[in-house]
Protein backbone atom coordinates (compact mmCIF):
# COMPACT_ATOMS: atom_id res chain seq x y z
CA UNK A 1 0.00 0.00 0.00
CA UNK A 2 2.52 2.49 0.83
CA UNK A 3 4.24 2.01 -2.56
CA UNK A 4 1.00 2.95 -4.43
CA UNK A 5 0.66 5.93 -1.96
CA UNK A 6 4.38 7.08 -2.78
CA UNK A 7 3.17 7.04 -6.77
CA UNK A 8 0.36 9.00 -6.23
CA UNK A 9 1.55 11.69 -3.12
CA UNK A 10 4.84 11.33 -6.32
CA UNK A 11 2.96 12.33 -9.03
CA UNK A 12 0.87 14.82 -6.97
CA UNK A 13 3.77 16.44 -5.06
CA UNK A 14 5.92 16.97 -8.48
CA UNK A 15 3.36 18.49 -10.59
CA UNK A 16 2.43 21.21 -7.92
CA UNK A 17 5.90 21.52 -7.58
CA UNK A 18 6.55 21.85 -11.39
CA UNK A 19 3.32 24.79 -11.12
CA UNK A 20 4.95 26.52 -8.26
CA UNK A 21 8.71 26.10 -9.56
CA UNK A 22 8.49 25.81 -13.74
CA UNK A 23 10.98 23.26 -14.99
CA UNK A 24 6.91 21.03 -15.22
CA UNK A 25 8.69 18.99 -17.84
CA UNK A 26 11.78 17.42 -15.84
CA UNK A 27 9.66 17.05 -13.16
CA UNK A 28 6.46 15.45 -15.00
CA UNK A 29 9.77 12.70 -15.95
CA UNK A 30 10.54 12.23 -12.15
CA UNK A 31 6.77 11.74 -11.85
CA UNK A 32 6.34 9.08 -14.58
CA UNK A 33 9.71 7.16 -13.64
CA UNK A 34 8.68 7.34 -9.77
CA UNK A 35 4.67 6.13 -10.84
CA UNK A 36 6.40 3.21 -12.81
CA UNK A 37 8.43 1.95 -10.39
CA UNK A 38 5.78 2.67 -7.79
CA UNK A 39 3.55 0.17 -9.72
CA UNK A 40 6.05 -2.26 -9.87
CA UNK A 41 6.11 -2.43 -6.39
CA UNK A 42 2.92 -3.29 -5.87
CA UNK A 43 1.44 -4.97 -8.75
CA UNK A 44 1.14 -8.11 -7.11
CA UNK A 45 -1.76 -6.24 -5.36
CA UNK A 46 -2.56 -5.39 -2.03
CA UNK A 47 -5.69 -5.97 0.40
CA UNK A 48 -8.05 -3.47 1.42
CA UNK A 49 -6.76 -1.12 4.01
CA UNK A 50 -6.89 2.71 5.87
CA UNK A 51 -4.39 4.95 4.65
CA UNK A 52 -1.17 5.17 6.89
CA UNK A 53 -3.16 2.03 9.05
CA UNK A 54 -5.43 4.42 11.16
CA UNK A 55 -8.00 3.06 13.04
CA UNK A 56 -9.99 5.64 10.52
CA UNK A 57 -9.88 7.49 7.33
CA UNK A 58 -9.76 6.89 3.31
CA UNK A 59 -9.71 3.11 1.84
CA UNK A 60 -7.66 1.97 -0.61
CA UNK A 61 -6.69 -1.08 -2.32
CA UNK A 62 -4.69 -2.96 -4.70
CA UNK A 63 -7.49 -4.80 -6.79
CA UNK A 64 -7.72 -5.49 -10.81
CA UNK A 65 -9.08 -1.99 -11.45
CA UNK A 66 -6.58 -0.08 -9.76
CA UNK A 67 -3.94 -2.79 -11.64
CA UNK A 68 -5.56 -1.49 -14.68
CA UNK A 69 -6.34 1.87 -14.56
CA UNK A 70 -2.24 2.74 -13.43
CA UNK A 71 -1.28 0.98 -16.45
CA UNK A 72 -3.47 2.57 -18.67
CA UNK A 73 -2.71 6.01 -17.06
CA UNK A 74 1.09 5.39 -17.24
CA UNK A 75 0.91 4.14 -20.78
CA UNK A 76 -0.76 7.23 -22.10
CA UNK A 77 1.13 9.65 -19.84
CA UNK A 78 4.18 8.69 -21.24
CA UNK A 79 3.26 8.84 -25.11
CA UNK A 80 1.41 12.29 -23.87
CA UNK A 81 5.18 13.45 -22.46
CA UNK A 82 6.63 12.32 -26.24
CA UNK A 83 4.03 13.50 -27.88
CA UNK A 84 4.06 17.38 -26.40
CA UNK A 85 7.43 17.20 -25.54
CA UNK A 86 7.81 20.94 -26.81
CA UNK A 87 4.95 22.81 -25.10
CA UNK A 88 5.69 24.85 -22.47
CA UNK A 89 6.40 23.17 -18.30
CA UNK A 90 2.99 24.76 -17.09
CA UNK A 91 1.01 22.55 -19.71
CA UNK A 92 3.30 19.41 -18.48
CA UNK A 93 2.54 20.16 -14.95
CA UNK A 94 -0.96 20.37 -15.43
CA UNK A 95 -1.22 16.61 -17.03
CA UNK A 96 1.17 15.65 -14.43
CA UNK A 97 -1.56 16.29 -11.55
CA UNK A 98 -4.11 15.27 -13.42
CA UNK A 99 -2.89 12.04 -14.29
CA UNK A 100 -1.92 11.79 -10.49
CA UNK A 101 -5.19 12.30 -10.16
CA UNK A 102 -6.69 9.36 -11.88
CA UNK A 103 -3.90 7.24 -10.42
CA UNK A 104 -5.41 8.19 -6.80
CA UNK A 105 -8.76 7.45 -8.69
CA UNK A 106 -7.75 3.97 -9.57
CA UNK A 107 -6.49 2.59 -5.73
CA UNK A 108 -9.61 4.48 -3.90
CA UNK A 109 -12.59 2.64 -2.31
CA UNK A 110 -14.17 5.64 -0.55
CA UNK A 111 -16.97 7.76 -1.76
CA UNK A 112 -15.90 10.66 -0.75
CA UNK A 113 -12.28 10.70 -1.82
CA UNK A 114 -13.95 9.32 -5.55
CA UNK A 115 -16.16 12.75 -5.08
CA UNK A 116 -12.81 14.27 -4.24
CA UNK A 117 -11.15 12.46 -7.25
CA UNK A 118 -14.04 13.52 -9.76
CA UNK A 119 -13.80 17.08 -9.27
CA UNK A 120 -10.19 17.48 -9.15
CA UNK A 121 -10.28 15.55 -12.51
CA UNK A 122 -12.83 17.83 -14.12
CA UNK A 123 -11.79 21.18 -12.52
CA UNK A 124 -8.06 20.29 -14.24
CA UNK A 125 -9.45 18.55 -17.57
CA UNK A 126 -11.56 21.94 -18.31
CA UNK A 127 -8.29 23.84 -17.55
CA UNK A 128 -6.55 22.31 -20.08
CA UNK A 129 -9.08 22.05 -22.42
CA UNK A 130 -9.52 25.85 -22.53
CA UNK A 131 -5.90 26.34 -22.46
CA UNK A 132 -4.80 27.45 -25.76
CA UNK A 133 -8.00 29.96 -25.96
CA UNK A 134 -9.96 29.28 -28.95
CA UNK A 135 -13.43 30.39 -28.36
CA UNK A 136 -14.84 26.71 -29.46
CA UNK A 137 -12.87 25.04 -26.47
CA UNK A 138 -13.67 27.67 -24.04
CA UNK A 139 -17.64 27.27 -24.18
CA UNK A 140 -16.98 23.57 -24.51
CA UNK A 141 -14.61 23.48 -21.56
CA UNK A 142 -17.26 25.34 -19.63
CA UNK A 143 -20.15 23.71 -20.30
CA UNK A 144 -17.89 20.75 -19.16
CA UNK A 145 -17.44 22.26 -15.79
CA UNK A 146 -21.30 23.47 -15.23
CA UNK A 147 -22.53 20.02 -16.12
CA UNK A 148 -19.95 18.35 -14.60
CA UNK A 149 -21.32 20.73 -11.54
CA UNK A 150 -24.84 19.32 -11.57
CA UNK A 151 -23.49 16.13 -11.57
CA UNK A 152 -21.48 16.60 -8.47
CA UNK A 153 -23.98 18.11 -6.70
CA UNK A 154 -26.27 15.41 -7.27
CA UNK A 155 -23.58 13.19 -6.41
CA UNK A 156 -23.25 14.72 -2.61
CA UNK A 157 -26.64 14.75 -2.12
CA UNK A 158 -26.65 10.77 -2.70
CA UNK A 159 -23.50 10.81 -0.54
CA UNK A 160 -25.32 12.57 2.58
CA UNK A 161 -28.46 10.01 1.88
CA UNK A 162 -26.12 6.71 2.32
CA UNK A 163 -24.04 8.66 4.65
CA UNK A 164 -27.19 9.21 6.96
CA UNK A 165 -28.91 5.29 6.25
CA UNK A 166 -25.73 3.51 7.13
CA UNK A 167 -22.89 5.28 8.44
CA UNK A 168 -20.08 4.60 5.97
CA UNK A 169 -18.81 5.32 2.99
CA UNK A 170 -16.09 2.93 2.27
CA UNK A 171 -17.13 0.52 -0.60
CA UNK A 172 -16.77 -2.80 1.19
CA UNK A 173 -19.17 -1.58 4.32
CA UNK A 174 -21.12 -0.55 1.79
CA UNK A 175 -21.74 -4.15 0.31
CA UNK A 176 -22.59 -5.61 3.74
CA UNK A 177 -25.44 -2.72 3.91
CA UNK A 178 -29.28 -3.49 3.42
CA UNK A 179 -30.08 -2.51 0.32
CA UNK A 180 -34.24 -2.04 0.90
CA UNK A 181 -34.32 0.50 2.81
CA UNK A 182 -36.29 3.63 0.53
CA UNK A 183 -34.20 6.78 1.36
CA UNK A 184 -30.54 4.42 0.63
CA UNK A 185 -32.26 3.37 -2.90
CA UNK A 186 -33.06 7.03 -3.93
CA UNK A 187 -29.11 7.90 -2.56
CA UNK A 188 -27.75 5.08 -4.96
CA UNK A 189 -29.39 6.94 -7.24
CA UNK A 190 -28.35 10.03 -7.15
CA UNK A 191 -24.97 8.74 -6.54
CA UNK A 192 -25.17 6.78 -9.88
CA UNK A 193 -26.50 9.78 -11.74
CA UNK A 194 -23.61 12.11 -10.55
CA UNK A 195 -21.04 9.53 -11.61
CA UNK A 196 -22.87 8.61 -14.50
CA UNK A 197 -22.62 12.55 -15.61
CA UNK A 198 -18.53 12.11 -15.33
CA UNK A 199 -18.92 8.86 -17.21
CA UNK A 200 -20.08 10.19 -20.29
CA UNK A 201 -23.36 8.12 -20.18
CA UNK A 202 -25.85 9.05 -22.90
CA UNK A 203 -28.16 11.91 -22.03
CA UNK A 204 -26.74 12.92 -18.48
CA UNK A 205 -23.07 13.07 -20.28
CA UNK A 206 -23.94 15.28 -24.13
CA UNK A 207 -21.19 17.77 -22.64
CA UNK A 208 -18.41 15.08 -23.69
CA UNK A 209 -18.08 14.93 -27.53
CA UNK A 210 -17.57 18.97 -27.74
CA UNK A 211 -14.94 18.61 -25.10
CA UNK A 212 -13.12 15.98 -26.34
CA UNK A 213 -13.29 17.36 -29.53
CA UNK A 214 -12.25 20.77 -28.54
CA UNK A 215 -9.18 19.96 -26.30
CA UNK A 216 -5.78 19.99 -27.58
CA UNK A 217 -4.68 16.77 -29.20
CA UNK A 218 -2.41 15.12 -26.02
CA UNK A 219 -5.19 16.54 -23.89
CA UNK A 220 -7.99 14.52 -26.00
CA UNK A 221 -6.13 11.40 -25.79
CA UNK A 222 -5.90 11.99 -22.05
CA UNK A 223 -9.64 12.60 -21.34
CA UNK A 224 -11.00 10.35 -23.89
CA UNK A 225 -8.07 7.52 -22.73
CA UNK A 226 -8.31 7.76 -19.34
CA UNK A 227 -9.71 10.78 -17.15
CA UNK A 228 -13.48 9.32 -18.15
CA UNK A 229 -12.76 5.84 -16.97
CA UNK A 230 -12.41 7.61 -13.77
CA UNK A 231 -16.17 7.80 -14.25
CA UNK A 232 -16.32 4.11 -14.96
CA UNK A 233 -14.29 2.99 -12.07
CA UNK A 234 -16.56 4.80 -9.74
CA UNK A 235 -19.58 3.12 -11.37
CA UNK A 236 -17.91 -0.19 -11.19
CA UNK A 237 -17.33 0.56 -7.22
CA UNK A 238 -21.03 1.85 -7.04
CA UNK A 239 -22.05 -1.61 -8.64
CA UNK A 240 -19.69 -3.66 -5.74
CA UNK A 241 -20.95 -2.17 -2.94
CA UNK A 242 -24.87 -2.17 -4.16
CA UNK A 243 -26.81 -4.85 -6.49
CA UNK A 244 -27.46 -2.27 -9.49
CA UNK A 245 -26.52 -4.56 -12.34
CA UNK A 246 -29.76 -4.09 -14.48
CA UNK A 247 -29.52 -0.28 -14.21
CA UNK A 248 -26.07 0.06 -15.11
CA UNK A 249 -27.03 -2.51 -18.07
CA UNK A 250 -30.04 -0.41 -19.40
CA UNK A 251 -27.82 2.73 -19.08
CA UNK A 252 -25.27 0.86 -21.24
CA UNK A 253 -27.63 -0.05 -23.86
CA UNK A 254 -28.89 3.46 -24.18
CA UNK A 255 -25.51 4.89 -24.16
CA UNK A 256 -23.81 2.46 -27.01
CA UNK A 257 -26.61 3.04 -29.37
CA UNK A 258 -27.31 6.91 -28.19
CA UNK A 259 -23.71 7.66 -28.87
CA UNK A 260 -23.69 5.40 -32.06
CA UNK A 261 -26.39 7.67 -33.96
CA UNK A 262 -24.90 10.63 -33.45
CA UNK A 263 -21.57 9.46 -34.11
CA UNK A 264 -23.48 7.95 -37.57
CA UNK A 265 -24.35 11.91 -38.32
CA UNK A 266 -20.62 13.57 -37.54
CA UNK A 267 -18.42 15.44 -40.01
CA UNK A 268 -15.56 16.72 -37.12
CA UNK A 269 -13.38 14.05 -37.07
CA UNK A 270 -12.52 14.35 -33.18
CA UNK A 271 -15.88 15.55 -32.32
CA UNK A 272 -16.75 12.13 -34.29
CA UNK A 273 -14.54 10.21 -32.01
CA UNK A 274 -15.64 11.98 -28.98
CA UNK A 275 -19.04 10.55 -29.79
CA UNK A 276 -17.43 7.11 -30.21
CA UNK A 277 -16.23 7.66 -26.39
CA UNK A 278 -19.72 7.52 -25.30
CA UNK A 279 -20.54 4.86 -28.07
CA UNK A 280 -17.94 3.02 -26.34
CA UNK A 281 -18.50 3.54 -22.93
CA UNK A 282 -21.66 1.31 -23.77
CA UNK A 283 -19.99 -1.78 -24.04
CA UNK A 284 -18.37 -0.97 -20.49
CA UNK A 285 -21.32 -0.13 -18.83
CA UNK A 286 -23.08 -3.59 -20.23
CA UNK A 287 -19.91 -5.34 -19.09
CA UNK A 288 -20.56 -4.36 -15.66
CA UNK A 289 -24.28 -4.60 -15.98
CA UNK A 290 -23.74 -8.59 -16.87
CA UNK A 291 -21.16 -8.58 -13.90
CA UNK A 292 -18.75 -9.61 -16.01
CA UNK A 293 -16.35 -7.36 -14.83
CA UNK A 294 -13.38 -8.95 -15.76
CA UNK A 295 -14.52 -8.24 -19.62
CA UNK A 296 -15.40 -4.94 -18.42
CA UNK A 297 -11.71 -3.61 -16.88
CA UNK A 298 -10.40 -5.28 -20.18
CA UNK A 299 -12.62 -3.63 -22.10
CA UNK A 300 -12.05 -0.18 -19.80
CA UNK A 301 -8.02 -0.25 -20.83
CA UNK A 302 -8.33 -1.46 -24.04
CA UNK A 303 -10.28 1.48 -25.24
CA UNK A 304 -8.14 3.89 -23.26
CA UNK A 305 -5.17 2.77 -25.27
CA UNK A 306 -6.83 2.42 -28.94
CA UNK A 307 -8.98 5.87 -28.11
CA UNK A 308 -6.15 7.53 -27.34
CA UNK A 309 -4.32 6.38 -30.24
CA UNK A 310 -7.07 7.49 -32.69
CA UNK A 311 -7.36 11.03 -30.67
CA UNK A 312 -3.55 11.68 -31.17
CA UNK A 313 -3.10 10.47 -34.59
CA UNK A 314 -6.73 12.80 -35.60
CA UNK A 315 -5.08 15.55 -33.48
CA UNK A 316 -1.82 15.62 -35.62
CA UNK A 317 -4.07 15.54 -38.83
CA UNK A 318 -5.90 18.64 -37.77
CA UNK A 319 -2.77 20.02 -36.84
CA UNK A 320 -1.26 19.09 -40.31
CA UNK A 321 -4.31 20.66 -42.58
CA UNK A 322 -5.40 23.18 -40.38
CA UNK A 323 -8.81 21.90 -41.25
CA UNK A 324 -11.41 19.58 -38.76
CA UNK A 325 -13.92 18.23 -41.37
CA UNK A 326 -13.65 14.75 -42.59
CA UNK A 327 -14.36 16.08 -46.27
CA UNK A 328 -11.36 18.61 -45.54
CA UNK A 329 -9.16 16.35 -44.19
CA UNK A 330 -9.01 14.06 -47.02
CA UNK A 331 -5.63 12.88 -48.57
CA UNK A 332 -2.24 13.89 -48.24
CA UNK A 333 -1.64 13.18 -44.57
CA UNK A 334 1.95 12.10 -42.87
CA UNK A 335 2.40 8.43 -42.82
CA UNK A 336 2.45 8.36 -39.35
CA UNK A 337 -0.79 10.06 -38.87
CA UNK A 338 -2.17 7.22 -41.44
CA UNK A 339 -0.52 4.39 -39.23
CA UNK A 340 -2.28 5.58 -36.52
CA UNK A 341 -5.65 6.21 -38.04
CA UNK A 342 -5.86 2.97 -39.44
CA UNK A 343 -4.15 0.73 -36.39
CA UNK A 344 -6.81 2.45 -34.34
CA UNK A 345 -9.31 1.84 -36.29
CA UNK A 346 -8.44 -1.54 -36.61
CA UNK A 347 -9.11 -2.06 -33.09
CA UNK A 348 -12.24 -0.04 -32.78
CA UNK A 349 -14.18 -2.07 -35.01
CA UNK A 350 -13.23 -5.34 -33.06
CA UNK A 351 -10.62 -6.97 -35.63
CA UNK A 352 -8.17 -9.47 -34.71
CA UNK A 353 -5.47 -9.30 -33.56
CA UNK A 354 -5.72 -6.05 -31.78
CA UNK A 355 -6.83 -5.30 -28.70
CA UNK A 356 -10.69 -4.33 -29.54
CA UNK A 357 -11.19 -8.37 -31.00
CA UNK A 358 -9.92 -9.13 -27.24
CA UNK A 359 -12.06 -7.00 -25.86
CA UNK A 360 -15.54 -7.85 -27.63
CA UNK A 361 -15.41 -11.25 -27.68
CA UNK A 362 -14.58 -11.29 -23.83
CA UNK A 363 -17.44 -9.37 -23.40
CA UNK A 364 -19.47 -11.50 -25.56
CA UNK A 365 -18.41 -14.26 -24.01
CA UNK A 366 -19.80 -13.58 -20.90
CA UNK A 367 -22.76 -12.45 -22.31
CA UNK A 368 -26.18 -14.00 -23.15
CA UNK A 369 -27.40 -14.88 -26.53
CA UNK A 370 -29.78 -11.30 -26.44
CA UNK A 371 -26.79 -9.52 -25.52
CA UNK A 372 -24.54 -10.66 -27.89
CA UNK A 373 -26.76 -9.75 -30.75
CA UNK A 374 -26.87 -6.28 -29.56
CA UNK A 375 -23.55 -6.13 -28.92
CA UNK A 376 -22.82 -7.15 -32.58
CA UNK A 377 -25.09 -4.50 -33.41
CA UNK A 378 -23.35 -1.76 -31.77
CA UNK A 379 -19.63 -3.24 -33.64
CA UNK A 380 -21.71 -3.32 -36.87
CA UNK A 381 -22.62 0.57 -36.36
CA UNK A 382 -19.17 1.41 -35.32
CA UNK A 383 -17.91 -0.44 -38.26
CA UNK A 384 -20.17 1.21 -40.72
CA UNK A 385 -19.39 5.01 -38.69
CA UNK A 386 -15.67 4.80 -39.04
CA UNK A 387 -16.01 3.93 -43.03
CA UNK A 388 -16.10 7.45 -43.09
CA UNK A 389 -12.22 7.32 -42.17
CA UNK A 390 -11.29 5.54 -45.26
CA UNK A 391 -10.94 8.07 -47.29
CA UNK A 392 -8.49 9.38 -45.05
CA UNK A 393 -6.04 6.71 -45.44
CA UNK A 394 -3.68 7.87 -48.47
CA UNK A 395 -0.44 8.95 -47.37
CA UNK A 396 1.69 11.14 -48.58
CA UNK A 397 4.90 12.62 -46.61
CA UNK A 398 6.67 11.40 -43.56
CA UNK A 399 6.14 13.49 -40.98
CA UNK A 400 7.14 12.94 -36.68
CA UNK A 401 6.56 9.96 -35.06
CA UNK A 402 5.28 11.78 -32.07
CA UNK A 403 3.77 9.47 -28.88
CA UNK A 404 1.99 6.85 -31.93
CA UNK A 405 4.48 4.11 -31.44
CA UNK A 406 4.09 3.66 -27.50
CA UNK A 407 0.48 3.84 -28.26
CA UNK A 408 0.21 1.45 -31.13
CA UNK A 409 3.15 -0.95 -29.29
CA UNK A 410 0.07 -0.42 -26.38
CA UNK A 411 -2.74 -1.82 -28.85
CA UNK A 412 -0.72 -4.50 -30.45
CA UNK A 413 1.26 -6.12 -27.12
CA UNK A 414 -2.61 -5.91 -25.06
CA UNK A 415 -4.14 -7.50 -27.82
CA UNK A 416 -1.62 -10.43 -28.01
CA UNK A 417 -2.15 -10.61 -23.91
CA UNK A 418 -5.77 -11.01 -24.53
CA UNK A 419 -5.54 -14.34 -26.05
CA UNK A 420 -3.82 -15.67 -23.05
CA UNK A 421 -6.30 -14.13 -20.75
CA UNK A 422 -9.17 -15.52 -22.45
CA UNK A 423 -9.15 -18.73 -23.96
CA UNK A 424 -11.45 -18.90 -26.76
CA UNK A 425 -9.89 -16.39 -29.15
CA UNK A 426 -8.72 -18.61 -31.51
CA UNK A 427 -12.06 -20.10 -32.74
CA UNK A 428 -12.59 -19.30 -35.89
CA UNK A 429 -16.18 -18.57 -35.33
CA UNK A 430 -14.84 -15.37 -34.12
CA UNK A 431 -12.58 -14.42 -36.50
CA UNK A 432 -15.58 -14.77 -39.28
CA UNK A 433 -17.94 -12.86 -37.38
CA UNK A 434 -14.99 -9.84 -36.74
CA UNK A 435 -14.12 -9.65 -40.24
CA UNK A 436 -18.12 -10.12 -41.58
CA UNK A 437 -19.31 -7.30 -39.25
CA UNK A 438 -16.46 -4.73 -40.14
CA UNK A 439 -16.87 -5.47 -43.69
CA UNK A 440 -21.19 -5.79 -43.63
CA UNK A 441 -20.11 -2.02 -42.00
CA UNK A 442 -18.35 -0.92 -44.97
CA UNK A 443 -21.35 -1.99 -47.05
CA UNK A 444 -23.68 -0.24 -45.22
CA UNK A 445 -21.70 2.60 -45.07
CA UNK A 446 -21.25 2.34 -48.97
CA UNK A 447 -25.29 2.33 -49.43
CA UNK A 448 -26.38 4.54 -46.81
CA UNK A 449 -23.47 7.28 -47.09
CA UNK A 450 -24.95 9.04 -49.42
CA UNK A 451 -28.78 9.42 -47.85
CA UNK A 452 -27.91 10.80 -44.24
CA UNK A 453 -29.57 13.35 -42.90
CA UNK A 454 -28.76 16.19 -40.31
CA UNK A 455 -29.72 15.12 -36.35
CA UNK A 456 -31.28 18.17 -34.17
CA UNK A 457 -28.34 19.18 -31.68
CA UNK A 458 -28.82 18.82 -28.17
CA UNK A 459 -27.93 22.24 -27.26
CA UNK A 460 -26.89 23.47 -23.50
CA UNK A 461 -29.97 24.16 -22.03
CA UNK A 462 -31.42 20.61 -23.15
CA UNK A 463 -28.05 18.74 -21.68
CA UNK A 464 -28.96 19.91 -17.81
CA UNK A 465 -32.65 19.61 -18.31
CA UNK A 466 -31.92 16.27 -19.24
CA UNK A 467 -28.99 15.53 -16.48
CA UNK A 468 -31.51 16.19 -14.13
CA UNK A 469 -34.28 13.82 -15.54
CA UNK A 470 -32.72 11.34 -15.92
CA UNK A 471 -31.14 11.37 -12.32
CA UNK A 472 -34.48 11.47 -11.20
CA UNK A 473 -35.66 8.56 -13.69
CA UNK A 474 -32.48 7.18 -11.62
CA UNK A 475 -33.22 7.61 -8.37
CA UNK A 476 -36.88 6.60 -8.18
CA UNK A 477 -36.44 3.86 -10.90
CA UNK A 478 -34.38 2.49 -8.03
CA UNK A 479 -37.08 3.34 -5.61
CA UNK A 480 -39.66 1.84 -7.14
CA UNK A 481 -37.81 -1.14 -8.73
CA UNK A 482 -37.65 -3.55 -6.02
CA UNK A 483 -39.29 -6.35 -7.33
CA UNK A 484 -36.71 -6.51 -9.96
CA UNK A 485 -33.18 -6.51 -8.33
CA UNK B 1 -32.73 12.53 14.72
CA UNK B 2 -31.70 14.71 11.34
CA UNK B 3 -32.84 18.25 11.37
CA UNK B 4 -36.00 18.14 9.30
CA UNK B 5 -36.08 21.49 8.64
CA UNK B 6 -32.55 21.90 7.40
CA UNK B 7 -32.93 18.87 5.36
CA UNK B 8 -35.82 20.48 3.31
CA UNK B 9 -34.11 23.77 3.37
CA UNK B 10 -31.25 22.31 1.46
CA UNK B 11 -33.72 20.50 -0.83
CA UNK B 12 -35.38 23.67 -1.65
CA UNK B 13 -32.23 25.29 -2.14
CA UNK B 14 -30.98 22.74 -4.16
CA UNK B 15 -34.23 22.69 -6.31
CA UNK B 16 -33.85 26.81 -6.38
CA UNK B 17 -30.42 26.46 -8.25
CA UNK B 18 -30.91 24.16 -10.62
CA UNK B 19 -34.38 25.27 -12.04
CA UNK B 20 -32.31 28.58 -12.11
CA UNK B 21 -30.10 26.39 -13.91
CA UNK B 22 -32.43 25.14 -16.29
CA UNK B 23 -34.41 28.50 -17.19
CA UNK B 24 -32.25 31.30 -17.54
CA UNK B 25 -30.32 31.87 -20.66
CA UNK B 26 -27.25 33.90 -18.96
CA UNK B 27 -24.42 32.20 -18.35
CA UNK B 28 -23.64 34.08 -14.91
CA UNK B 29 -26.83 33.00 -13.67
CA UNK B 30 -26.67 29.10 -14.86
CA UNK B 31 -23.31 30.01 -12.83
CA UNK B 32 -25.31 31.80 -9.57
CA UNK B 33 -27.43 28.77 -9.89
CA UNK B 34 -24.96 26.16 -9.77
CA UNK B 35 -23.49 27.55 -6.48
CA UNK B 36 -26.80 27.86 -4.98
CA UNK B 37 -27.43 24.25 -5.85
CA UNK B 38 -23.93 23.35 -4.52
CA UNK B 39 -24.55 25.63 -0.94
CA UNK B 40 -28.15 23.18 -1.21
CA UNK B 41 -25.85 19.85 -0.78
CA UNK B 42 -23.59 21.07 1.69
CA UNK B 43 -26.16 22.21 3.90
CA UNK B 44 -27.76 18.64 3.39
CA UNK B 45 -24.56 17.12 4.32
CA UNK B 46 -24.38 19.28 7.80
CA UNK B 47 -28.42 18.72 8.36
CA UNK B 48 -27.81 15.36 8.02
CA UNK B 49 -25.40 15.33 11.22
CA UNK B 50 -27.26 17.31 13.50
CA UNK B 51 -28.90 15.29 16.79
CA UNK B 52 -31.24 17.24 18.56
CA UNK B 53 -29.78 17.74 21.99
CA UNK B 54 -26.13 17.12 20.75
CA UNK B 55 -23.47 19.48 21.25
CA UNK B 56 -21.43 21.10 18.40
CA UNK B 57 -17.85 18.18 17.47
CA UNK B 58 -15.48 20.11 19.69
CA UNK B 59 -13.46 18.50 22.69
CA UNK B 60 -14.29 20.17 26.12
CA UNK B 61 -18.15 21.44 25.42
CA UNK B 62 -19.27 19.14 28.40
CA UNK B 63 -20.86 15.47 28.76
CA UNK B 64 -23.14 15.83 26.02
CA UNK B 65 -23.11 13.33 23.12
CA UNK B 66 -21.74 15.15 20.46
CA UNK B 67 -22.61 15.35 16.68
CA UNK B 68 -21.10 13.30 14.33
CA UNK B 69 -17.85 14.99 13.06
CA UNK B 70 -17.25 13.19 9.80
CA UNK B 71 -19.91 15.43 7.48
CA UNK B 72 -18.80 18.31 8.60
CA UNK B 73 -15.32 17.32 7.65
CA UNK B 74 -16.23 16.35 4.43
CA UNK B 75 -17.73 19.53 4.14
CA UNK B 76 -15.19 21.44 4.07
CA UNK B 77 -13.60 20.16 1.24
CA UNK B 78 -16.59 20.04 -0.64
CA UNK B 79 -16.41 24.05 0.25
CA UNK B 80 -13.27 24.47 -1.19
CA UNK B 81 -13.95 22.45 -4.56
CA UNK B 82 -16.90 24.05 -5.07
CA UNK B 83 -15.13 27.86 -4.09
CA UNK B 84 -12.34 26.57 -6.97
CA UNK B 85 -15.58 25.60 -10.00
CA UNK B 86 -16.94 29.09 -9.50
CA UNK B 87 -13.68 30.99 -9.27
CA UNK B 88 -12.44 28.92 -12.80
CA UNK B 89 -15.65 29.31 -14.42
CA UNK B 90 -15.51 32.80 -13.69
CA UNK B 91 -12.60 33.05 -15.38
CA UNK B 92 -14.10 31.53 -18.53
CA UNK B 93 -16.94 33.38 -18.48
CA UNK B 94 -14.83 36.56 -18.88
CA UNK B 95 -12.93 35.08 -21.58
CA UNK B 96 -15.92 34.09 -23.27
CA UNK B 97 -17.24 37.80 -23.02
CA UNK B 98 -14.23 39.01 -24.07
CA UNK B 99 -14.28 36.90 -27.61
CA UNK B 100 -17.70 36.96 -28.19
CA UNK B 101 -19.68 39.77 -26.62
CA UNK B 102 -21.99 37.94 -24.65
CA UNK B 103 -22.75 35.58 -22.12
CA UNK B 104 -26.17 34.07 -23.78
CA UNK B 105 -26.25 30.27 -24.41
CA UNK B 106 -27.87 30.42 -27.38
CA UNK B 107 -25.63 32.88 -29.08
CA UNK B 108 -22.46 31.18 -27.37
CA UNK B 109 -23.82 27.35 -28.71
CA UNK B 110 -24.69 28.86 -32.27
CA UNK B 111 -20.90 29.63 -33.81
CA UNK B 112 -19.23 28.16 -30.90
Amino acid sequence: MSAALAGVCGYLGLGVLGLVLGQGKILALFALAGGIASLTVWAPGFPESLVGSLPFGVAVAGDPWALGIWGLALTLHLAVLVQGWLKDGLYHSLITVLVGTCLAGGISRDLFNLYVVLELSSLLSVVLVAKEGRSAAVWAALRYLLLAGVGMTLYLFGLGLVYGRTGVLAITSLSQTDFSEPSLRVGVGLLLSGAAVKAGVFLLGLWLPPAHGQAPTEISALLSGVVVKLGIVTLARIAEAFPIEPVLLSLGILTGFGGLVYALWERDLKILLGHHTVSQLGYMLIGLGLGAWEAALFYTVAHGLFKALLFLSAGMAVEAKGARTLAELKGGLPRPVVLGLALGTWAIVGLPPLVGFAGKNALSFASPTWAKALLQGLSLGTAVSFAKLFPLCKPEKGGSLGGIPFLAAGVVALGILGFFLFPGLLHPISWLEAFSLAFGGYGVHLFLGPRMRTLPRITFDWAVLWALISAFGLAFGLLLGTCWI
Amino acid sequence: MESLSGLALAVALAALGLWTMVTRRNVLWKLLGLNVASGGSILFLVALSHRSGARPAIVGLGPRPAVDPLPQALVLTAIVIHFATLALALALVIVLTERRHTQDVKKLEEEG
